[in-house]
């Protein structure tokens, strides 16, 4: 008698899906960020002025049913810059991620599947860019190229591949020596058809795990960065520089403009964390423990 | 130990290559950002001001004459703050991120250690869960943010204490522990987040492998199991980590010590990249670079001392990451 695969419980149908439902936090992390996202998309719709206008009169106004979160020293909406800002970091930090990633996941590639004097350039290069602590190098990038937020995700991208580099390498060295690929080899498989087809979709799951890890970072490097004055220039929102902007009129009691965007990054990176730490749960029960 | 000492030459002269192509092919100048605008604007005395800086040789010749120094110990003087030589404006603010930072990091272990402990042993307790939710919030929330929402509080509305640590050095000591507070405060909370998740995930690991259960099987009660048997394996990995949070470390003072005009080498990193000051900039990464390299390879070094299990090479027998 056939089982069909719908007969199945949830748990054994889609064990990963399952486990990582089972995560209450990952959850709550996902649901909350995909509500980030969608609230970024649908932002010219929902803002309730636009991100730069200027209402003469309202200087470090405290939210009111007209300004729901306020009005800044320059008299604009922080409801409309927080949801603006917002599209701007999530975008920034996406992309930064993205460019990390296409570094860090080609070079660690080629350097694990190649191994010799390649493995070797490569790694010493990761070596050499991971003794510079990061924030130091991207504060130095940033501050000597002209600061804006295309500079922002260069520079973290160009700077922070490093890590995911190493993880792919160790992937692909560990996988190179399994036998599916050398039966893969035996029947004439060329080296870029045994990474692209038989190697990379079996560390994807790895390098989906690192990948949301890094986008919690990314949108904390991109605030630093902003924050700094060195990333996403005024009058541009983005969650860094309202803080920056904001900070100054703090001694005037206007709390909304550090509390909203301070939040916002906070609640950001608490959720990519909790995300990311349960796929790496739901992906290897090995870590369940952690 | 000496022979992965010797590898990290390459690697240095590699660091200075990186590093020397990122300042001088960034655009600007820094001859002009610190004249004044008039001076600027007569040719004649910026280049009189670049020769002097040796900023008009070409750029092969100018990395051969930094390095030739570098290698005799000779870092240069700076651009600004009074044109004093790098080591010195280094060893000056060398210890004030050593004492912030050490205490800092102390604080976290002691912390963070047997509060991962407690956490292990009692697994999904309430106590367990609320280090795990605790130490998630330590790790996310931005050190800048709650640097400014710790000066709004204990400075601006309970007046506590001082929001900067300008002229803190001239202070008796006692008052110039108020000025550690706050710093302390956002350092030491991601410090204590990221040792003591590492410490109960080890500690947890350690608790399941055989040895453990055989010590439990052959009678030992469960105290001597974990604190003779379990918890000396576990602290192990507690050295790799402790050892690669230091880039970390040094690249977080930057902003805070930025934020707390905290007098120590992330303050002046931060005001030498705002002038352009190429010697001091590359100085403090190659010396910081330097520092991280041989930290690791110490490191290795004294895994290999404390875990048996782990041979010379480095290739670990534990099946582990």
């Amino acid at each position: 008698m056939a089982v069909s695969l719908g007969a199945l419980p949830a748990r054994r149908r889609h064990p990963i899906i399952y486990r990582f439902l089972q995560n209450r936090l990952a959850v709550i992390g996902l649901v909350i960020i995909v509500i980030f996202y969608i609230l970024a998309l649908i932002q010219p719709w929902i803002s309730t002025f636009p991100y730069d206008q200027l209402n003469p009169g309202m200087r470090d106004k405290p939210p009111s049913t007209e300004h729901w979160l306020g009005t800044d020293r320059s008299t604009r909406d922080v409801y409309s810059r927080l949801i603006k800002g917002g599209q701007v970091s999530l975008a920034a930090g996406f992309m930064a991620v993205l460019l990390v990633m296409t570094i860090g996941v080609s070079l660690g590639a080629i350097a694990g599947f190649f191994g010799g004097l390649i493995d070797g350039i490569i790694m010493r290069i990761t070596d050499i860019i991971l003794s510079i602590p990061l924030i130091l190098l991207l504060i130095t990038a940033a501050a000597l190229f002209r600061p804006s937020l295309k500079t922002t995700i260069i520079v973290i991208g160009v700077s922070s591949w490093p890590g995911a580099a190493r993880l792919v390498r160790g992937q692909f060295m560990q996988l190179k020596t399994q036998e599916f690929v050398t039966a893969a080899r035996a029947i004439g498989a060329g080296p870029v058809r045994l990474m692209m087809r038989h190697l990379f979709p079996n560390a994807l799951a790895v390098i989906i795990v690192e990948a949301t890890l890094w986008l919690s970072y990314a949108i904390l490097l991109e605030a630093s960065l902003s924050y700094l004055g060195l990333g996403v220039q005024i009058p541009t929102p983005s969650w860094g520089n309202m803080l920056q902007d904001g900070q100054r009129e703090l001694l005037a009691g206007a709390w909304w403009l550090t509390v909203f965007p301070g939040a916002a990054i906070f609640i950001t990176v608490l959720c990519f964390n909790l995300m990311g730490d349960g796929l790496r749960d739901a992906l290897d029960p090995r870590h369940r423990s952690r | 130990m000496a022979r992965r000492m010797l590898f990290l030459i390459p690697l240095l002269f590699g660091l200075s290559i990186v590093m020397f192509s990122l300042v001088h092919l960034a655009p600007g100048d820094p001859a002009s950002a610190m004249m004044s605008p008039q001076a600027v604007s007569n040719p004649d005395y910026l280049e009189q001001t670049r020769a002097n800086l040796g900023l008009d040789k070409p750029l092969p010749v100018q990395y051969a004459i930094w390095v030739g120094n570098l290698v005799q110990g000779d870092f240069g003087t700076a651009y600004a703050f009074n044109r004093k030589p790098v080591l010195d404006l280094i060893g000056e603010r060398l210890w004030g991120t050593v004492q912030l930072q050490g205490i800092s990091l102390l604080l976290g272990i002691v912390i963070a250690v047997p509060v991962g402990i407690l956490s292990a042993t009692r697994q999904y307790s309430i106590l367990d869960n609320t280090v795990t939710i605790g130490s998630f919030i330590g790790l996310a929330i931005p050190a800048f943010w709650l640097a400014l929402l710790l000066q709004v509080w204990f400075t601006v509305n309970l007046g506590w204490l001082p929001s900067i640590s300008t002229g803190q050095a001239s202070k008796p000591w006692a008052e110039r522990w108020q000025y550690f507070v706050m710093p302390l405060i956002v350092l030491t909370l991601p410090n204590i987040a990221y040792f003591a998740r590492f410490m109960r995930s080890s500690m947890l690991e350690t608790i399941h492998q055989d040895y453990v259960s055989t010590a439990r099987a052959k009678g030992l009660d469960e105290r001597n199991v974990l604190y003779r048997h379990a918890l000396r394996n576990a602290l192990i990995p507690m050295v790799t980590v402790i050892g690669l949070q230091l880039p970390r470390v040094l690249g977080g003072a930057v902003i805070i010590e930025q934020i707390f005009a905290w007098p120590g080498l992330g303050l002046l990193a931060w005001d030498a990249i705002g002038k352009r000051d190429y010697p001091v900039i590359l100085g403090l990464t190659m010396l910081t670079g330097a520092a991280v390299m041989v930290i690791n390879v110490v490191v290795d070094f004294v895994y290999v001392l404390v875990d048996p299990r782990v041979s010379v090479s480095g290739d670990s027998a534990t099946g582990g990451h």
